[in-house]
Protein backbone atom coordinates (compact mmCIF):
# COMPACT_ATOMS: atom_id res chain seq x y z
CA UNK A 1 0.00 0.00 0.00
CA UNK A 2 1.57 3.30 -1.04
CA UNK A 3 2.10 5.85 1.66
CA UNK A 4 0.31 9.07 2.38
CA UNK A 5 2.27 11.94 0.95
CA UNK A 6 3.42 10.15 -2.19
CA UNK A 7 3.26 12.64 -5.07
CA UNK A 8 0.52 11.91 -7.57
CA UNK A 9 0.46 14.96 -9.83
CA UNK A 10 3.21 17.39 -10.57
CA UNK A 11 2.50 20.23 -12.97
CA UNK A 12 4.85 23.07 -13.77
CA UNK A 13 4.77 25.97 -16.19
CA UNK A 14 1.58 24.72 -17.82
CA UNK A 15 0.46 26.91 -20.72
CA UNK A 16 -2.52 26.56 -23.03
CA UNK A 17 -3.67 28.56 -26.03
CA UNK A 18 -7.04 28.16 -27.65
CA UNK A 19 -7.51 29.65 -31.10
CA UNK A 20 -4.66 32.10 -30.56
CA UNK A 21 -5.85 33.26 -27.13
CA UNK A 22 -3.70 32.45 -24.12
CA UNK A 23 -5.81 30.72 -21.49
CA UNK A 24 -3.05 29.48 -19.19
CA UNK A 25 0.51 30.73 -19.12
CA UNK A 26 2.31 29.28 -16.16
CA UNK A 27 0.50 27.12 -13.65
CA UNK A 28 2.49 25.12 -11.09
CA UNK A 29 0.76 22.65 -8.83
CA UNK A 30 1.39 19.41 -6.99
CA UNK A 31 -1.04 16.90 -5.53
CA UNK A 32 -0.14 14.10 -3.14
CA UNK A 33 -1.97 11.16 -1.64
CA UNK A 34 -4.09 11.97 1.37
CA UNK A 35 -4.57 15.65 0.62
CA UNK A 36 -7.18 17.86 -0.93
CA UNK A 37 -5.89 20.73 -2.99
CA UNK A 38 -8.42 23.40 -3.97
CA UNK A 39 -7.88 25.48 -7.08
CA UNK A 40 -9.59 28.84 -6.73
CA UNK A 41 -9.73 31.93 -8.90
CA UNK A 42 -12.12 34.32 -10.59
CA UNK A 43 -14.37 33.23 -13.45
CA UNK A 44 -12.36 32.88 -16.63
CA UNK A 45 -9.01 32.59 -14.82
CA UNK A 46 -8.41 29.16 -16.37
CA UNK A 47 -9.27 26.85 -13.44
CA UNK A 48 -11.39 24.43 -15.46
CA UNK A 49 -8.97 24.50 -18.37
CA UNK A 50 -6.19 23.57 -15.97
CA UNK A 51 -8.24 20.67 -14.58
CA UNK A 52 -8.91 19.36 -18.07
CA UNK A 53 -5.30 19.75 -19.16
CA UNK A 54 -4.00 18.11 -15.99
CA UNK A 55 -6.27 15.14 -16.69
CA UNK A 56 -5.25 14.92 -20.33
CA UNK A 57 -8.73 15.79 -21.63
CA UNK A 58 -7.13 18.70 -23.43
CA UNK A 59 -3.55 19.21 -24.61
CA UNK A 60 -1.12 21.59 -22.96
CA UNK A 61 0.95 23.75 -25.28
CA UNK A 62 3.73 24.34 -22.77
CA UNK A 63 4.99 23.01 -19.48
CA UNK A 64 5.27 19.65 -17.82
CA UNK A 65 2.53 17.44 -16.37
CA UNK A 66 3.51 14.21 -14.65
CA UNK A 67 1.33 11.59 -13.01
CA UNK A 68 3.25 9.42 -10.55
CA UNK A 69 6.46 10.55 -12.22
CA UNK A 70 5.40 9.75 -15.79
CA UNK A 71 4.89 12.47 -18.35
CA UNK A 72 1.27 12.69 -19.46
CA UNK A 73 2.33 12.73 -23.11
CA UNK A 74 3.77 9.23 -22.85
CA UNK A 75 0.78 7.74 -21.01
CA UNK A 76 -1.89 5.94 -23.03
CA UNK A 77 -5.58 6.50 -22.33
CA UNK A 78 -6.07 3.36 -20.28
CA UNK A 79 -2.88 3.86 -18.28
CA UNK A 80 -3.94 7.40 -17.47
CA UNK A 81 -7.40 6.13 -16.50
CA UNK A 82 -5.79 4.15 -13.67
CA UNK A 83 -3.87 7.16 -12.35
CA UNK A 84 -6.59 9.81 -12.21
CA UNK A 85 -10.34 10.13 -12.62
CA UNK A 86 -12.19 13.25 -13.70
CA UNK A 87 -15.50 14.31 -12.14
CA UNK A 88 -17.25 16.76 -14.47
CA UNK A 89 -19.17 19.80 -13.32
CA UNK A 90 -22.38 18.99 -15.08
CA UNK A 91 -23.14 15.31 -15.34
CA UNK A 92 -24.86 14.07 -18.46
CA UNK A 93 -28.10 12.37 -17.41
CA UNK A 94 -29.07 9.84 -20.07
CA UNK A 95 -32.45 8.11 -20.00
CA UNK A 96 -32.67 4.43 -19.10
CA UNK A 97 -29.40 4.22 -17.18
CA UNK A 98 -29.39 3.10 -13.55
CA UNK A 99 -26.88 4.09 -10.91
CA UNK A 100 -25.40 0.58 -11.04
CA UNK A 101 -25.10 0.87 -14.84
CA UNK A 102 -23.34 4.22 -14.54
CA UNK A 103 -20.85 2.98 -11.97
CA UNK A 104 -20.11 -0.10 -14.07
CA UNK A 105 -19.38 2.21 -17.04
CA UNK A 106 -16.87 3.89 -14.73
CA UNK A 107 -15.20 0.52 -14.30
CA UNK A 108 -15.10 -0.28 -18.01
CA UNK A 109 -11.51 0.84 -18.59
CA UNK A 110 -10.60 -2.35 -16.75
CA UNK A 111 -12.63 -4.61 -19.05
CA UNK A 112 -11.05 -6.27 -22.08
CA UNK A 113 -12.48 -5.41 -25.51
CA UNK A 114 -14.63 -8.55 -25.69
CA UNK A 115 -14.68 -9.60 -22.07
CA UNK A 116 -17.30 -8.39 -19.66
CA UNK A 117 -16.79 -7.60 -16.02
CA UNK A 118 -14.99 -10.12 -13.80
CA UNK A 119 -15.78 -10.86 -10.13
CA UNK A 120 -13.02 -8.45 -9.08
CA UNK A 121 -14.68 -5.75 -11.19
CA UNK A 122 -17.98 -6.42 -9.42
CA UNK A 123 -16.20 -6.00 -6.08
CA UNK A 124 -14.65 -2.74 -7.24
CA UNK A 125 -18.04 -1.47 -8.43
CA UNK A 126 -19.76 -2.21 -5.13
CA UNK A 127 -16.86 -0.74 -3.20
CA UNK A 128 -17.04 2.46 -5.25
CA UNK A 129 -20.78 2.66 -4.57
CA UNK A 130 -20.34 2.14 -0.85
CA UNK A 131 -17.49 4.70 -0.63
CA UNK A 132 -19.67 7.28 -2.37
CA UNK A 133 -22.65 6.16 -0.27
CA UNK A 134 -24.90 5.44 -3.22
CA UNK A 135 -25.54 1.68 -2.66
CA UNK A 136 -29.15 2.36 -1.78
CA UNK A 137 -29.64 4.17 -5.09
CA UNK A 138 -28.22 1.25 -7.06
CA UNK A 139 -31.39 0.43 -9.04
CA UNK A 140 -32.62 3.96 -9.44
CA UNK A 141 -32.56 5.61 -12.87
CA UNK A 142 -30.22 8.60 -13.13
CA UNK A 143 -33.15 10.66 -14.39
CA UNK A 144 -34.90 10.28 -11.01
CA UNK A 145 -32.03 11.53 -8.80
CA UNK A 146 -31.62 14.88 -7.09
CA UNK A 147 -28.64 17.09 -7.86
CA UNK A 148 -26.75 16.00 -4.76
CA UNK A 149 -27.42 12.30 -5.37
CA UNK A 150 -26.33 12.69 -8.97
CA UNK A 151 -23.06 14.30 -7.91
CA UNK A 152 -22.36 11.45 -5.45
CA UNK A 153 -23.02 9.00 -8.28
CA UNK A 154 -20.50 10.93 -10.41
CA UNK A 155 -17.97 10.45 -7.65
CA UNK A 156 -18.83 6.73 -7.51
CA UNK A 157 -18.32 6.49 -11.30
CA UNK A 158 -14.88 8.09 -10.86
CA UNK A 159 -14.00 5.84 -7.90
CA UNK A 160 -14.82 2.74 -9.94
CA UNK A 161 -11.91 3.69 -12.17
CA UNK A 162 -9.68 2.73 -9.25
CA UNK A 163 -7.36 5.70 -9.62
CA UNK A 164 -5.67 7.20 -6.56
CA UNK A 165 -6.41 10.76 -7.67
CA UNK A 166 -9.73 12.47 -8.37
CA UNK A 167 -9.97 15.77 -10.19
CA UNK A 168 -13.37 17.37 -9.61
CA UNK A 169 -14.40 20.43 -11.60
CA UNK A 170 -16.82 22.52 -9.51
CA UNK A 171 -18.82 19.48 -8.37
CA UNK A 172 -20.92 21.60 -6.02
CA UNK A 173 -21.52 24.58 -8.31
CA UNK A 174 -25.14 23.63 -9.00
CA UNK A 175 -25.99 22.25 -5.56
CA UNK A 176 -27.90 23.69 -2.64
CA UNK A 177 -26.37 24.12 0.81
CA UNK A 178 -27.26 20.66 2.13
CA UNK A 179 -26.06 18.82 -0.95
CA UNK A 180 -22.88 20.90 -1.06
CA UNK A 181 -22.10 19.91 2.54
CA UNK A 182 -22.83 16.28 1.74
CA UNK A 183 -20.50 16.22 -1.26
CA UNK A 184 -17.83 18.05 0.76
CA UNK A 185 -18.00 15.46 3.55
CA UNK A 186 -17.76 12.73 0.92
CA UNK A 187 -14.63 14.27 -0.63
CA UNK A 188 -13.06 14.74 2.82
CA UNK A 189 -13.77 11.11 3.73
CA UNK A 190 -12.00 10.03 0.55
CA UNK A 191 -8.96 12.07 1.54
CA UNK A 192 -8.96 10.17 4.84
CA UNK A 193 -8.92 6.98 2.78
CA UNK A 194 -5.70 8.21 1.16
CA UNK A 195 -7.05 9.53 -2.12
CA UNK A 196 -5.56 12.72 -3.50
CA UNK A 197 -8.22 15.17 -4.59
CA UNK A 198 -7.86 18.23 -6.79
CA UNK A 199 -10.97 20.33 -6.37
CA UNK A 200 -11.78 23.21 -8.69
CA UNK A 201 -14.05 25.49 -6.70
CA UNK A 202 -15.11 29.12 -6.75
CA UNK A 203 -16.52 29.31 -3.22
CA UNK A 204 -13.62 30.50 -1.05
CA UNK A 205 -15.32 29.67 2.25
CA UNK A 206 -15.90 26.14 1.04
CA UNK A 207 -12.32 25.87 -0.22
CA UNK A 208 -11.05 27.02 3.17
CA UNK A 209 -13.18 24.44 4.96
CA UNK A 210 -12.30 21.38 2.89
CA UNK A 211 -8.82 21.97 1.49
CA UNK A 212 -5.44 21.18 2.97
CA UNK A 213 -3.85 23.52 0.49
CA UNK A 214 -5.18 26.15 -1.88
CA UNK A 215 -3.72 27.27 -5.20
CA UNK A 216 -4.94 30.59 -6.59
CA UNK A 217 -5.07 30.95 -10.37
CA UNK A 218 -5.46 34.44 -11.76
CA UNK A 219 -5.17 35.44 -15.42
CA UNK A 220 -3.83 32.03 -16.36
CA UNK A 221 -1.06 31.92 -13.72
CA UNK A 222 -0.81 30.25 -10.34
CA UNK A 223 0.00 33.17 -8.10
CA UNK A 224 -0.08 31.63 -4.62
CA UNK A 225 -0.11 28.24 -2.94
CA UNK A 226 -0.38 27.29 0.72
CA UNK A 227 -2.83 26.58 3.50
CA UNK A 228 -6.14 28.41 2.99
CA UNK A 229 -5.56 30.97 5.74
CA UNK A 230 -1.99 31.68 4.66
CA UNK A 231 -3.05 32.33 1.09
CA UNK A 232 -6.53 33.80 1.14
CA UNK A 233 -5.66 37.03 2.88
CA UNK A 234 -7.85 40.14 2.52
CA UNK A 235 -5.08 41.67 0.47
CA UNK A 236 -4.92 38.81 -2.04
CA UNK A 237 -8.71 38.57 -2.30
CA UNK A 238 -8.84 42.26 -2.98
CA UNK A 239 -6.12 42.04 -5.64
CA UNK A 240 -7.53 39.02 -7.43
CA UNK A 241 -11.30 39.40 -7.06
CA UNK A 242 -11.48 43.13 -6.54
CA UNK A 243 -13.62 42.71 -3.44
CA UNK A 244 -13.00 43.60 0.18
CA UNK A 245 -13.42 40.32 2.03
CA UNK A 246 -11.99 38.42 4.94
CA UNK A 247 -11.89 34.73 5.61
CA UNK A 248 -13.04 33.90 9.15
CA UNK A 249 -12.64 30.61 10.95
CA UNK A 250 -14.20 29.62 14.24
CA UNK A 251 -14.74 26.16 15.77
CA UNK A 252 -13.94 24.42 12.48
CA UNK A 253 -16.45 26.52 10.58
CA UNK A 254 -15.46 28.93 7.89
CA UNK A 255 -17.10 32.03 6.45
CA UNK A 256 -16.23 34.77 4.10
CA UNK A 257 -17.12 38.24 5.30
CA UNK A 258 -17.67 40.20 2.13
CA UNK A 259 -18.18 43.89 1.59
CA UNK A 260 -20.62 43.15 -1.21
CA UNK A 261 -21.49 46.74 -2.05
CA UNK A 262 -18.13 48.25 -1.20
CA UNK A 263 -17.18 50.18 -4.32
CA UNK A 264 -13.64 51.11 -3.45
CA UNK A 265 -12.17 47.72 -4.17
CA UNK A 266 -13.89 47.34 -7.49
CA UNK A 267 -12.72 50.75 -8.63
CA UNK A 268 -9.19 50.18 -7.47
CA UNK A 269 -9.06 47.11 -9.68
CA UNK B 1 -37.28 -12.92 -11.56
CA UNK B 2 -36.30 -12.73 -15.21
CA UNK B 3 -35.47 -9.17 -16.11
CA UNK B 4 -37.29 -7.12 -18.71
CA UNK B 5 -34.08 -6.91 -20.67
CA UNK B 6 -33.89 -10.68 -21.03
CA UNK B 7 -37.57 -11.00 -21.92
CA UNK B 8 -37.36 -8.38 -24.66
CA UNK B 9 -34.18 -9.88 -26.15
CA UNK B 10 -35.64 -13.40 -26.05
CA UNK B 11 -38.93 -12.26 -27.60
CA UNK B 12 -37.12 -10.50 -30.45
CA UNK B 13 -34.83 -13.47 -31.06
CA UNK B 14 -37.87 -15.73 -31.26
CA UNK B 15 -39.71 -13.27 -33.50
CA UNK B 16 -36.72 -13.14 -35.83
CA UNK B 17 -36.52 -16.92 -36.18
CA UNK B 18 -40.28 -17.31 -36.56
CA UNK B 19 -40.33 -14.47 -39.10
CA UNK B 20 -37.53 -16.07 -41.08
CA UNK B 21 -39.39 -19.36 -41.27
CA UNK B 22 -42.68 -17.66 -42.10
CA UNK B 23 -41.04 -15.66 -44.88
CA UNK B 24 -39.93 -18.93 -46.50
CA UNK B 25 -43.27 -20.70 -46.10
CA UNK B 26 -45.73 -17.91 -46.89
CA UNK B 27 -46.36 -15.94 -50.05
CA UNK B 28 -48.35 -16.23 -53.24
CA UNK B 29 -47.71 -19.97 -52.96
CA UNK B 30 -47.93 -21.50 -49.49
CA UNK B 31 -45.38 -24.18 -48.80
CA UNK B 32 -45.86 -26.46 -45.78
CA UNK B 33 -43.39 -25.87 -42.99
CA UNK B 34 -42.06 -29.46 -43.16
CA UNK B 35 -41.29 -29.07 -46.85
CA UNK B 36 -39.42 -25.81 -46.20
CA UNK B 37 -37.18 -27.61 -43.70
CA UNK B 38 -36.58 -30.50 -46.11
CA UNK B 39 -35.72 -28.06 -48.92
CA UNK B 40 -33.34 -26.07 -46.72
CA UNK B 41 -31.51 -29.10 -45.40
CA UNK B 42 -31.14 -30.81 -48.71
CA UNK B 43 -33.45 -33.85 -48.57
CA UNK B 44 -35.49 -32.26 -51.38
CA UNK B 45 -33.47 -30.80 -54.23
CA UNK B 46 -35.79 -30.11 -57.13
CA UNK B 47 -39.35 -29.16 -58.03
CA UNK B 48 -41.21 -25.83 -58.14
CA UNK B 49 -41.29 -25.45 -54.33
CA UNK B 50 -37.55 -25.98 -54.24
CA UNK B 51 -37.06 -23.23 -56.81
CA UNK B 52 -39.34 -20.83 -54.97
CA UNK B 53 -37.67 -21.37 -51.62
CA UNK B 54 -34.04 -21.57 -52.71
CA UNK B 55 -33.88 -18.97 -55.47
CA UNK B 56 -36.63 -16.50 -54.52
CA UNK B 57 -37.52 -16.57 -50.86
CA UNK B 58 -34.25 -17.53 -49.23
CA UNK B 59 -32.21 -14.63 -50.68
CA UNK B 60 -35.07 -12.30 -49.89
CA UNK B 61 -35.26 -13.52 -46.30
CA UNK B 62 -31.51 -13.02 -45.90
CA UNK B 63 -31.87 -9.52 -47.40
CA UNK B 64 -34.65 -8.66 -44.96
CA UNK B 65 -32.68 -9.91 -41.95
CA UNK B 66 -29.49 -8.19 -43.03
CA UNK B 67 -31.08 -4.86 -43.97
CA UNK B 68 -33.23 -4.82 -40.84
CA UNK B 69 -30.28 -5.60 -38.59
CA UNK B 70 -28.07 -3.07 -40.40
CA UNK B 71 -30.57 -0.23 -40.01
CA UNK B 72 -31.21 -1.10 -36.36
CA UNK B 73 -27.47 -1.07 -35.66
CA UNK B 74 -26.92 2.11 -37.71
CA UNK B 75 -29.59 3.91 -35.69
CA UNK B 76 -28.21 2.67 -32.37
CA UNK B 77 -24.69 3.74 -33.41
CA UNK B 78 -25.77 7.25 -34.36
CA UNK B 79 -28.11 7.82 -31.43
CA UNK B 80 -25.33 6.67 -29.10
CA UNK B 81 -22.60 8.66 -30.82
CA UNK B 82 -24.54 11.89 -31.16
CA UNK B 83 -26.41 11.56 -27.83
CA UNK B 84 -29.45 12.65 -29.78
CA UNK B 85 -32.73 10.76 -29.87
CA UNK B 86 -33.52 12.07 -33.35
CA UNK B 87 -30.35 10.69 -34.90
CA UNK B 88 -30.84 8.21 -37.73
CA UNK B 89 -29.15 7.57 -41.08
CA UNK B 90 -31.05 10.64 -42.34
CA UNK B 91 -29.00 12.81 -40.05
CA UNK B 92 -25.64 12.01 -41.64
CA UNK B 93 -27.02 12.55 -45.12
CA UNK B 94 -26.99 8.87 -46.15
CA UNK B 95 -30.68 8.62 -46.94
CA UNK B 96 -30.69 11.79 -49.03
CA UNK B 97 -27.53 10.74 -50.86
CA UNK B 98 -28.71 7.19 -51.56
CA UNK B 99 -32.08 8.45 -52.80
CA UNK B 100 -30.35 10.83 -55.18
CA UNK B 101 -27.95 8.13 -56.38
CA UNK B 102 -30.78 5.75 -57.16
CA UNK B 103 -32.98 8.34 -58.88
CA UNK B 104 -30.03 9.54 -60.93
CA UNK B 105 -29.73 6.12 -62.57
CA UNK B 106 -33.48 5.44 -62.72
CA UNK B 107 -34.24 8.75 -64.37
CA UNK B 108 -31.16 9.53 -66.47
CA UNK B 109 -30.01 6.00 -67.32
CA UNK B 110 -33.21 3.94 -67.29
CA UNK B 111 -31.57 1.24 -69.41
CA UNK B 112 -28.92 0.65 -66.74
CA UNK B 113 -31.28 -0.35 -63.91
CA UNK B 114 -28.70 -2.83 -62.64
CA UNK B 115 -26.57 0.12 -61.54
CA UNK B 116 -29.21 1.41 -59.09
CA UNK B 117 -27.89 -0.38 -55.97
CA UNK B 118 -24.31 0.61 -56.69
CA UNK B 119 -25.23 4.23 -57.36
CA UNK B 120 -27.34 4.38 -54.17
CA UNK B 121 -24.42 2.97 -52.19
CA UNK B 122 -21.88 5.34 -53.72
CA UNK B 123 -23.97 8.48 -53.29
CA UNK B 124 -25.00 7.48 -49.77
CA UNK B 125 -21.31 7.28 -48.89
CA UNK B 126 -20.49 10.48 -50.80
CA UNK B 127 -23.12 12.36 -48.79
CA UNK B 128 -21.82 10.92 -45.53
CA UNK B 129 -18.23 11.83 -46.49
CA UNK B 130 -19.30 15.42 -47.15
CA UNK B 131 -20.93 15.53 -43.72
CA UNK B 132 -17.78 14.09 -42.15
CA UNK B 133 -15.52 16.61 -43.92
CA UNK B 134 -17.56 19.47 -42.52
CA UNK B 135 -18.34 17.91 -39.16
CA UNK B 136 -15.07 16.22 -38.22
CA UNK B 137 -12.27 18.31 -39.76
CA UNK B 138 -10.67 21.46 -38.41
CA UNK B 139 -10.81 23.23 -35.11
CA UNK B 140 -13.64 22.29 -32.75
CA UNK B 141 -14.29 19.30 -35.02
CA UNK B 142 -16.57 16.49 -33.96
CA UNK B 143 -19.01 18.59 -31.98
CA UNK B 144 -22.48 17.09 -31.97
CA UNK B 145 -24.31 20.21 -33.16
CA UNK B 146 -21.91 20.70 -36.02
CA UNK B 147 -22.24 17.12 -37.28
CA UNK B 148 -26.04 17.20 -37.11
CA UNK B 149 -26.36 20.58 -38.81
CA UNK B 150 -23.92 19.55 -41.53
CA UNK B 151 -25.99 16.37 -42.02
CA UNK B 152 -29.24 18.26 -42.37
CA UNK B 153 -27.70 20.69 -44.86
CA UNK B 154 -26.18 17.94 -47.02
CA UNK B 155 -29.41 15.92 -46.88
CA UNK B 156 -31.31 18.98 -48.12
CA UNK B 157 -28.82 19.41 -50.93
CA UNK B 158 -29.27 15.85 -52.20
CA UNK B 159 -33.01 16.06 -51.59
CA UNK B 160 -33.13 19.11 -53.83
CA UNK B 161 -31.13 17.21 -56.46
CA UNK B 162 -33.61 14.35 -56.36
CA UNK B 163 -36.57 16.75 -56.58
CA UNK B 164 -34.95 18.54 -59.53
CA UNK B 165 -34.47 15.25 -61.39
CA UNK B 166 -38.09 14.28 -60.75
CA UNK B 167 -39.36 17.68 -61.87
CA UNK B 168 -37.29 17.55 -65.07
CA UNK B 169 -38.44 14.04 -66.06
CA UNK B 170 -41.84 13.53 -64.43
CA UNK B 171 -42.72 10.68 -66.79
CA UNK B 172 -39.84 8.60 -65.46
CA UNK B 173 -40.63 9.10 -61.79
CA UNK B 174 -42.95 6.07 -61.42
CA UNK B 175 -40.00 3.70 -61.99
CA UNK B 176 -38.32 5.16 -58.93
CA UNK B 177 -41.26 5.07 -56.57
CA UNK B 178 -40.49 1.56 -55.41
CA UNK B 179 -36.99 2.60 -54.38
CA UNK B 180 -38.12 5.77 -52.66
CA UNK B 181 -40.78 4.09 -50.54
CA UNK B 182 -38.49 1.16 -49.82
CA UNK B 183 -38.96 -2.46 -50.69
CA UNK B 184 -37.03 -5.66 -51.00
CA UNK B 185 -36.47 -6.98 -54.50
CA UNK B 186 -36.21 -10.44 -55.90
CA UNK B 187 -32.91 -10.34 -57.69
CA UNK B 188 -31.56 -13.48 -56.03
CA UNK B 189 -28.12 -13.22 -54.49
CA UNK B 190 -26.61 -10.76 -56.95
CA UNK B 191 -27.21 -7.41 -55.23
CA UNK B 192 -26.50 -8.96 -51.88
CA UNK B 193 -23.11 -10.20 -53.05
CA UNK B 194 -22.18 -6.75 -54.36
CA UNK B 195 -22.86 -4.96 -51.10
CA UNK B 196 -21.99 -7.71 -48.63
CA UNK B 197 -18.48 -6.34 -47.92
CA UNK B 198 -19.98 -3.00 -46.84
CA UNK B 199 -22.34 -4.74 -44.46
CA UNK B 200 -19.50 -6.84 -43.07
CA UNK B 201 -17.15 -3.90 -42.46
CA UNK B 202 -20.01 -1.82 -41.03
CA UNK B 203 -21.01 -4.55 -38.59
CA UNK B 204 -17.42 -5.18 -37.51
CA UNK B 205 -16.76 -1.49 -36.80
CA UNK B 206 -20.07 -1.27 -34.93
CA UNK B 207 -19.22 -4.29 -32.77
CA UNK B 208 -15.81 -2.83 -31.93
CA UNK B 209 -17.50 0.40 -30.88
CA UNK B 210 -20.16 -1.07 -28.61
CA UNK B 211 -18.17 -0.55 -25.45
CA UNK B 212 -16.62 2.81 -26.36
CA UNK B 213 -20.12 4.09 -27.23
CA UNK B 214 -21.35 2.80 -23.88
CA UNK B 215 -18.72 5.04 -22.24
CA UNK B 216 -20.04 8.05 -24.14
CA UNK B 217 -23.40 7.52 -22.40
CA UNK B 218 -22.23 9.56 -19.42
CA UNK B 219 -20.82 12.35 -21.56
CA UNK B 220 -17.57 13.14 -23.33
CA UNK B 221 -15.70 14.05 -20.16
CA UNK B 222 -16.41 10.77 -18.40
CA UNK B 223 -15.47 8.89 -21.56
CA UNK B 224 -12.22 10.85 -21.80
CA UNK B 225 -11.56 10.22 -18.11
CA UNK B 226 -11.82 6.52 -18.92
CA UNK B 227 -9.18 6.90 -21.61
CA UNK B 228 -11.49 7.01 -24.65
CA UNK B 229 -11.35 9.56 -27.44
CA UNK B 230 -14.91 10.82 -27.87
CA UNK B 231 -14.40 12.38 -31.29
CA UNK B 232 -12.81 9.29 -32.73
CA UNK B 233 -15.60 7.14 -31.33
CA UNK B 234 -18.18 9.47 -32.83
CA UNK B 235 -16.47 9.41 -36.20
CA UNK B 236 -16.12 5.62 -36.14
CA UNK B 237 -19.78 5.17 -35.25
CA UNK B 238 -20.91 7.57 -37.97
CA UNK B 239 -18.65 5.74 -40.44
CA UNK B 240 -20.12 2.34 -39.51
CA UNK B 241 -23.65 3.76 -39.74
CA UNK B 242 -22.91 5.28 -43.15
CA UNK B 243 -21.68 1.93 -44.49
CA UNK B 244 -24.60 -0.02 -43.06
CA UNK B 245 -27.29 2.45 -44.12
CA UNK B 246 -25.84 2.94 -47.61
CA UNK B 247 -25.61 -0.81 -48.15
CA UNK B 248 -29.16 -1.20 -46.81
CA UNK B 249 -30.43 1.48 -49.18
CA UNK B 250 -28.69 -0.24 -52.08
CA UNK B 251 -30.58 -3.45 -51.32
CA UNK B 252 -33.95 -2.20 -50.14
CA UNK B 253 -34.40 1.47 -50.96
CA UNK B 254 -35.18 4.06 -48.35
CA UNK B 255 -36.30 2.42 -45.11
CA UNK B 256 -34.54 4.82 -42.78
CA UNK B 257 -37.59 4.90 -40.51
CA UNK B 258 -36.36 1.57 -39.17
CA UNK B 259 -33.05 3.07 -38.09
CA UNK B 260 -34.79 5.83 -36.17
CA UNK B 261 -37.46 3.82 -34.44
CA UNK B 262 -36.04 0.38 -33.67
CA UNK B 263 -33.43 1.48 -31.10
CA UNK B 264 -36.08 3.58 -29.37
CA UNK B 265 -38.47 0.64 -29.25
CA UNK B 266 -35.73 -1.48 -27.72
CA UNK B 267 -34.92 1.17 -25.11
CA UNK B 268 -38.52 1.76 -24.19
CA UNK B 269 -39.48 -1.90 -24.09
CA UNK B 270 -36.45 -3.05 -22.12
CA UNK B 271 -36.13 0.04 -19.95
CA UNK B 272 -32.42 0.52 -20.53
CA UNK B 273 -30.32 2.93 -22.52
CA UNK B 274 -27.03 0.99 -22.34
CA UNK B 275 -25.43 0.69 -25.79
CA UNK B 276 -24.09 -2.73 -24.83
CA UNK B 277 -27.72 -3.86 -24.80
CA UNK B 278 -29.43 -1.52 -27.24
CA UNK B 279 -27.12 -2.14 -30.20
CA UNK B 280 -27.23 -5.96 -30.40
CA UNK B 281 -30.93 -6.09 -29.53
CA UNK B 282 -31.68 -3.39 -32.13
CA UNK B 283 -30.09 -5.72 -34.70
CA UNK B 284 -32.60 -8.39 -33.67
CA UNK B 285 -35.47 -5.90 -33.54
CA UNK B 286 -34.73 -4.48 -36.99
CA UNK B 287 -34.37 -7.95 -38.50
CA UNK B 288 -37.61 -9.18 -36.90
CA UNK B 289 -39.61 -6.12 -37.91
CA UNK B 290 -38.44 -6.12 -41.52
CA UNK B 291 -38.76 -9.85 -42.12
CA UNK B 292 -42.31 -9.85 -40.73
CA UNK B 293 -43.31 -6.69 -42.57
CA UNK B 294 -41.94 -8.07 -45.83
CA UNK B 295 -43.76 -11.37 -45.36
CA UNK B 296 -47.03 -9.54 -44.67
CA UNK B 297 -46.43 -7.28 -47.68
CA UNK B 298 -46.29 -10.37 -49.88
CA UNK B 299 -49.24 -12.13 -48.25
CA UNK B 300 -51.89 -9.48 -47.52
CA UNK B 301 -52.89 -8.81 -51.10
CA UNK B 302 -51.26 -11.84 -52.78
CA UNK B 303 -50.40 -12.19 -55.57
CA UNK B 304 -50.01 -8.42 -55.57
CA UNK B 305 -46.99 -7.36 -53.54
CA UNK B 306 -47.29 -4.26 -51.40
CA UNK B 307 -44.21 -2.04 -50.90
CA UNK B 308 -42.75 -2.91 -47.53
CA UNK B 309 -41.77 0.66 -46.56
CA UNK B 310 -45.25 2.05 -45.87
CA UNK B 311 -46.37 -1.25 -44.34
CA UNK B 312 -43.40 -1.17 -42.01
CA UNK B 313 -44.38 2.29 -40.87
CA UNK B 314 -47.97 1.19 -40.40
CA UNK B 315 -46.83 -1.72 -38.24
CA UNK B 316 -44.11 0.12 -36.39
CA UNK B 317 -45.72 3.43 -35.55
CA UNK B 318 -48.60 2.14 -33.38
CA UNK B 319 -46.23 -0.03 -31.35
CA UNK B 320 -43.80 2.84 -31.05
CA UNK B 321 -46.48 5.30 -29.93
CA UNK B 322 -47.84 2.80 -27.42
CA UNK B 323 -44.36 2.36 -25.91
CA UNK B 324 -43.82 6.11 -25.93
CA UNK B 325 -46.99 6.72 -23.95
CA UNK B 326 -46.03 4.10 -21.40
CA UNK B 327 -42.52 5.47 -20.99
CA UNK B 328 -41.67 7.26 -17.76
Amino acid sequence: MPLTGETLLEASGVGVEIAGTTILEGVDLTLSRGELVAVVGPNGAGKSTFARVACGLQKADRGRIEWEGESISTLRGRELARLRAFVPQRPQVPAGVTVADAVSIGRSSHFGPFRGSSPSDHDAISEAMSRARVEKLSDRLLTTLSGGELQRVQVAVALAQDAPALVADEPTAQLDLGATAEVSRLLRSLVDQDFGILLIVHDLALAAAVADRVTVISDGRSIATGTPFEVLTPQLISEVWGVEAELISRDGRSALHVGWLDRAAGERR
Amino acid sequence: MISRRVIVAAFLALATVAGAVASLALGAVEIPFGDVIRILFGSVDSGPDYEIVRTLRLPRMVEALLVGAALGVAGACLQGALSNPLASPDVIGVTGGAGFGAMLVIILLPAQAALVPLSALVFGLVAATMVFLIGFVGERAGGIGRVILAGIAIASLFGAGTAALMAAFPERVPAGIFFLVGGLTTTGWETLQQVLPYFVVGFIVAILLVRPLDRLTLGDEVAASLGSKPRRIRFGAAFAAALLASAAAAVAGLLAFLGLVVPHMVRLAAGTGRTTYVMPVSALGGAALLVWADTLARVIAAPVELPVGPLLVLLGVPVFLWLLRKAV
